[in-house]
């Protein structure tokens, strides 16, 4: 491949980052706009946000830099080289210790000084709770209510399929660009396949949508595939990306398993499967148990969904069970991972920031932390905190409870009877050891036993010691008669092991809920410091959200519970409020897209890039709600829209003026996901099992090293792998999406292919091009198995012929015909391979592959190891 | 620069080319060797990088001052990061500094084997970042800036200088056996730079790269033909899907994977240094095995060509809020002894000099006590140390200082860019110009940061023209 110097001329960039600015600069300053973000970044922390500012300076207003502080005016309007403001940070003095102003930074207070210092409006006398946002901050685009907009205008209807279309093609339009052509249909349903159940189409399926006429096959299609079991295990896991979804702790290198988490990812499937209301998915995991009465017993099923559903709210690592580090920090880990859970899926905000001081970019203060933390208090209470088991909530039925009541009553008896009779022993073996003596020593002898030890004499004490037996009980009688001992324990453990088998299996749930009549209150801790508490902080949305009048209540009388979460989550889910519904189409745009309308999924603050296509994301927000929160309806609207159906194809004119794809000229191409690839591997195979739900499949670490694998080991007392994994029969074919999520035990070919680490959430996931995934293609034994079981199955299914092998596989592979040229090629391959493997030195008449499947399955190995198959165009 | 490549910069900036067809064809990369501008004073890079916030007061910034205000308030601003327990108390470690090697240096005796080569480091007492979060200092020291998504320091260098080796990956992640570092893949990751120049990860433990030994049945020719012809579909499919260049990287992973199984194995294999090198890097001690070993591996990479290596501690190794006096020196024992083999080896093996060396974390720590109970130190963006050796730097050199107590930087200050600039420059680079041109312009390591090549610390300093 030809290398080209990539440095570039000085005089170039200059030219590019002069021309980039020009708009900026000629835009007229002002302070609310330019120069208040600078100040409240750099300065406020001690002119303004602390109680005492320092030198008696403000910066929080223009009308205070007016003002000034001790040392007089902070700005000379028209005369930057005049105002102590702009000679402070210039020579470096302000802010103190070398805290960076950027040159471009103070270029802006300059020439905002020169210009005159204007305002976008006049200031306030005084700064009031009310003006802690500026009119900037609150009239930011994502905190705007969403409407609904009116569809653009475009040049060609004709390419419009869906409303989607129109705001995309208009602005591509105005660029002088259109969509791409449609993609044929053998693109199309691949395309479809690989984005909706994450599995690729069969052969047979992909002619019979090619053959099919009829108008609406397309939409047809997609039906088919929104209505199977496989969509709820594709687009479950891109939610459970989301809420950090994992069957461990976490937190510390122990990594508790956590038994009962599999639940939840059984709840997102399933509510994905029968596309719940995300009104409904949403309430039911921020506070599902408070649609419930403790204790939870004897639940429909759907009623113990709500309380599964809160495992959404149990997501973040927990160290909290063990016994290791300072619990106290651990605890406020937990509710700070998930506040950050919680923000970061369903506000696109990191509100983390605030948990010390006011946000630095986004208008969230300090006291808005704490107001969500105190919707978690009453269940999160860091003082009277329960660890991870003793927050699981029993599902056993009454019939199953009565079970176990009665098992654990005939433990107990037969522990007392066991008691019982090794008293009775205790006491034949006394008497016979005490008639073995003289009589009058009998009597004295039977005194010192019965005599408690304290009142004991002397002489008592010396009998005692003189004569062991009189000591006798239950725990040493094991030394004066042990057969007879043993008979007893034989007998009673025999019995105690058959009563244990009865006792039902334990059937938990892991969830989240209040402690009936316990509320804490929620402090606000100094520079985050649980150490240091300061005022208490009622429950409520961040400020610059909360409608006028809306509260939540600190202890709603009308319900078991507080009622905090279920306000809040009534408000989120009440089509009013503008972050939820944009967050969540932004991140279901992304998983059909390849990235979202705005760039950062997770964040819709003031530092953010903001919306693409504004008015899009807002449509699109707005006709979620008017659809009922229905994720289905949306997708239809999504993957049957043009900009969805066009080919992947780079065209010279997009990429002179939109090398990133970011206006949808074209589809992008992706790579296949971890979990993807993997089942796709199995599903060509024809191993895929299509068991759903329950415990997850176990990994371990290998023991011969090769890294994480699918298996069950057996540990010795020091944690050494003693034995090798345990046969797992078909559930090591199983879906990706049902193995056990260890956070330190990432399994191999998962992690190659960018499987997020979970600590404590993933937003959005890289997509990496590395060696190691390519040596795993080509020598993994997962891998080899799967294409040999592949090659095994194209000739169970084609024949004996090798052209319709060939084609088998191809089609297989990729979802189209090879052409005549690539039928030669892979044939010559096929025969090559095959001679070769016949050649082998040391290959044995008996026992060795046959020489034709073997280059078969080298042939299968190449297809899925190739680009065409790797991704999806 | 060649007509060839000014042709190139020229169609760059759209001035030969007709503007109607941009070729697509010209998003092809590879990691060939380029040659740089100016005569480079480094040729590789290792990086041990010390996740947490190594505290600078206890291990390489004596300050008698603090000493002799131990458990006195102090009176002045303290930059407080996110994290509690903060409190106003000065406190000096118990560990003790000593001049070492004929420079003079003081060092902690914490860092008893750093000593040994403080006659061949350059250490910076004054670096500064300004900030004090994990993230965002990280991102400051690895990708130029605070904010997500930008490409890593060592994709920039593969970027621009390829490498002297095709059959290694140009650009290794050593993992700390205990977990992914805070940030995980973003601390190598490409970004917007071609999918070709990120970061590729060794693993911790045994197969520190999986996969590499071919099954019996697919050696030798049967894998060559194997990976031949599927190179053949690839190339037809890149026919089709011009300018998509991850395919492309894609197709060169396959091409660096097939000779990595004989590189690699040979350059991971540890087994073929002597006895007395295992040692010495402290390989047959349980304390620095993993350390020893990951600092041999680096050796062995950049021996064969590898242009970046980076070493990463665990997540939060250096993390001190808490019970710094027992945890500090813990850390410590783990990686002094291997880092300072690790240049005694290089400069034993004449690597030294254009092997650049980085020893260093995303900040430091505060002089005051963070948590009373079990005292630490809370984050420190605001001045803190870091070494550097070999390629073009001064030895046996301190550079700038801190106010009194080893807060803040205050003399010669060296923020994250400058320390990038100066990177560029020893490898010959001009800072201001390696970029690389996106949709939205161009884009650099140092973004219109003022970075300045500090040349105190250089041997041989740019010349003013």
């Amino acid at each position: 491949m030809q290398s080209l110097p990539r440095l570039f001329l000085v005089g170039v960039l200059c030219l590019a980052a002069s021309t980039g600015t020009y708009a900026e600069e000629t835009r007229p300053l002002r302070f609310e706009t330019d120069v208040r973000p600078i100040l409240k970044a750099h300065c406020w922390q001690c002119h303004g946000e602390e109680k005492d500012v320092k030198g008696g300076f403000d910066a929080r207003l223009a009308r205070f830099l007016l003002k000034g502080g001790e040392s007089g005016p902070a700005i000379v309007p028209g005369k930057h080289a005049e105002s102590l403001l702009y000679k402070r940070v210039v020579s470096g003095e302000m802010p103190p210790g070398n805290k960076q102003i950027s040159a471009r930074e103070t270029s802006t207070l300059a020439r905002w000084i020169d210009s005159g210092a204007a305002t976008v409006r006049p200031e306030p006398e005084t700064l009031t709770a009310r003006d802690t946002f500026t009119e900037e901050e609150r009239r930011h685009w994502s905190f705007q209510p969403i409407h609904r907009p009116t569809l653009p205008h475009v040049e060609q209807p004709g390419r419009v399929r869906t409303p989607v279309d129109t705001f995309l093609l208009s602005r591509l339009e105005s660029q002088g660009l259109s969509f791409g052509v449609e993609a044929d249909k053998r693109k199309l349903i691949r395309r479809l396949y690989f984005n909706l159940t994450g599995l690729p189409p069969a052969p047979a399926t992909v002619e019979t949508f090619v053959a099919a006429d009829f108008p609406d096959a397309h939409e047809r299609l997609v039906d088919a595939l929104l209505a199977s079991p496989r969509y709820g295990e594709r687009w479950g896991r891109h939610w459970l990306d989301v809420t950090g979804y994992a069957d461990s702790d976490g937190y510390t290198g122990a990594d508790v398993v956590r038994k009962w988490a599999y639940k939840y990812r059984d709840y997102v499937i399933r509510s994905f499967n029968s596309d719940k209301p995300w009104t409904e998915f949403l309430v039911e995991q921020l506070a599902g148990d408070e649609l419930l009465t403790p204790p939870y017993q004897d639940l429909t099923p759907a009623e113990a969904d709500r309380l599964i559903a809160t495992g959404f709210l149990r997501m973040g690592p927990d160290g909290t069970g063990g016994a290791n580090g300072d619990q106290n920090v651990a605890r406020n880990q937990v509710i700070a991972e998930t506040i950050k859970i919680i923000s970061t899926s369903l506000l696109g905000l990191s509100v983390g920031c605030a948990q010390c001081h006011p946000h630095r970019y986004d208008p969230i203060t300090h006291a808005d932390y704490y107001r969500m933390r105190a919707l978690l208090e009453p269940a999160y209470d860091w003082k009277e905190w329960r660890a991870p088991n003793a927050r699981l909530v029993s599902q056993w039925p009454q019939d199953v409870r009565q079970r176990a009541a009665a098992v654990d009553k005939e433990l107990q008896d037969i522990s007392q009877q066991r008691s019982d009779e090794l008293d009775a022993l205790v006491r034949e073996t006394l008497a016979q050891e005490l008639a073995k003596l003289p009589t009058e020593l009998q009597l004295r002898a039977k005194a010192a036993r019965e005599t408690p030890a304290e009142r004991r004499s002397d002489e008592q004490q010396t009998l005692l010691e003189e004569y062991p037996f009189l000591r006798i009980s239950r725990d040493t009688i094991q030394q004066f008669v042990p057969d007879q001992v043993s008979m007893i324990t034989k007998k009673w453990d025999e019995r105690t092991a058959a009563a244990k088998k009865k006792r039902p299996a334990d059937d938990n749930v892991m969830c989240l809920n209040e402690v009936p009549g316990q509320v804490s209150p929620t402090m606000l801790f100094a520079r985050g410091d649980f150490n240091q508490p300061r005022q208490e902080i009622g429950p409520g949305e961040l400020s610059v959200l909360a409608p006028t009048g809306f509260t939540i209540p600190r202890n709603d009388p009308q319900l078991p519970t507080t009622g905090r979460r279920l306000t809040y989550a009534r408000h989120l889910t009440s089509g009013q409020h503008p972050l939820v519904a944009r967050v969540l189409v932004n991140r279901f745009w992304m998983h059909h897209f390849g990235h979202g309308l705005v760039a950062t999924p997770a964040d819709f603050g003031m530092r953010s890039e903001g919306p693409t296509h504004p008015a899009l994301l807002d449509w699109i927000a707005a006709d979620f709600m008017r659809g009922g929160w229905e994720l289905k309806r949306f997708h239809r609207n999504i993957v049957t829209a043009a900009a969805y159906r066009q080919v992947s194809t780079r065209r010279g004119e997009l990429e002179a003026i939109d090398p990133d794809n970011l206006l949808l000229g074209r589809m992008p191409v992706r790579r296949l996901e971890a979990e993807t690839l993997r089942d796709s591997l199995l599903a060509l195979a024809g191993r895929l099992s299509s068991k759903m739900y329950g415990d997850p499949v176990p990994v371990s670490p290998d023991v011969s090293g090769q890294g994480i694998i699918l298996s069950v080991n057996r540990f010795n007392s020091a944690g050494q792998v003693v034995r090798g994994p345990t046969d797992l029969g078909e559930e090591v074919v199983r879906r990706t999406v049902y193995i056990q999520v260890r956070r330190s035990m990432p399994l191999g070919m998962l992690e190659l292919f960018d499987l997020p680490a979970m600590t404590p959430n993933c937003e959005r996931r890289p997509s990496s091009t590395v060696a190691p995934q390519a040596l795993l293609m080509m020598n993994n034994p997962f891998v080899v198995r799967v294409t040999r079981a592949f090659a095994a199955r194209v000739q169970r299914t084609a024949g004996a012929d090798p052209v319709a092998q060939f084609q088998l596989a191809w089609r297989s592979a990729f979802g189209r015909p090879p052409s005549d040229r690539e039928v030669r090629n892979g044939l010559k391959f096929l025969n090559e391979q095959a001679n070769a493997v016949r050649a082998a030195p040391g290959r044995s008449k008996t026992g060795s592959p046959d020489p034709v499947l073997a280059a078969l399955a080298h042939l299968c190995q190449a297809l899925l190891s190739s680009n065409a198959f790797l991704y999806v165009d | 620069m060649g007509s060839l490549g000014l042709a190139w910069l020229l169609n760059q900036d759209n001035l030969l080319a007709d503007p109607t067809k941009p070729e697509l064809e010209r998003r092809t990369f590879d990691l060939a060797p380029r040659p740089p501008v100016h005569k480079p004073q480094a040729t590789a890079m290792i990086s041990m990088f010390m996740q947490g916030g190594p505290s600078q007061v206890d291990l390489f910034d004596p300050k008698p001052e603090l000493r002799r205000r131990h458990l006195q308030d102090y009176i002045g601003d303290i930059h407080y990061d996110a994290v509690g327990q903060a409190s106003t108390k000065l406190f000096s470690g118990p560990w003790k500094f000593s001049k070492r090697g004929e420079c003079g240096m003081e060092l902690s005796d914490l860092l008893p084997q750093l000593g040994q080569i403080a006659d061949d480091i350059c250490l910076i007492r004054s670096m500064h970042t300004g900030i004090s979060g994990h993230e965002p200092s990280i991102r400051a020291m690895n990708t130029g800036r605070f904010v997500q998504g930008r490409p890593s320091l060592g994709s920039w260098m593969v970027y621009a200088l390829g490498s002297e080796n095709q059959d290694l990956p140009a650009f290794m992640v050593l993992r700390d056996p205990t977990g992914t570092p805070v940030l995980s893949v973003e601390n190598w990751q490409n970004a917007w730079l071609p999918s070709i120049f990120q970061g590729t990860v060794v693993r911790p433990q045994e197969p520190r790269i999986a996969n590499l030994e071919a099954p019996a049945s697919l050696r030798g020719a049967t894998q060559q033909r194997l990976l031949s012809y599927l190179q053949g579909i690839n190339r037809n499919h890149l026919e089709r899907h011009p300018g998509e260049h991850d395919l492309a990287a894609r197709m060169q992973s396959y091409d660096m994977a097939a000779r990595m199984q004989v590189a690699a194995k040979e350059a991971l294999d540890i087994s073929q240094e002597t006895a007395w090198t295992h040692k010495f890097y402290g390989i047959d001690d349980s304390v620095t095995r993993d350390y020893g070993t990951r600092c041999l591996i680096a050796r062995r990479l950049i021996e064969r060509g590898v242009r970046f290596v980076q070493i990463f501690s665990g997540n939060q190794h250096w993390d001190h809020h808490s019970g710094i006096v027992k945890s500090l020196p813990d850390v410590c024992r783990k990686t002094d002894k291997p880092a300072a083999a690790l240049v005694m080896d290089l400069k034993r093996r004449g690597l030294l000099d254009t092997t650049l060396v980085h020893w260093g974390g995303e900040m430091g720590r505060l002089p005051v006590i963070q948590n009373e109970k079990n005292i630490g130190r809370d984050h420190n963006g605001r001045g803190f140390s870091m070494w550097l050796a070999g390629g073009g730097l001064k030895a046996g050199y301190v550079h700038g200082a801190t106010d009194e107590v080893g807060h803040k930087a205050v003399e010669d200050v060296v923020n994250h860019y400058d320390y990038h600039a100066t990177l560029l420059y020893l490898f010959g680079l001009d800072p201001q110009q390696v970029s690389f041109t996106r949709a939205n312009g161009s884009s650099s390591l140092l973004d219109d940061q003022p970075g300045q090549v500090v040349a105190p610390i250089l041997q041989r300093p740019p010349q003013l023209s």
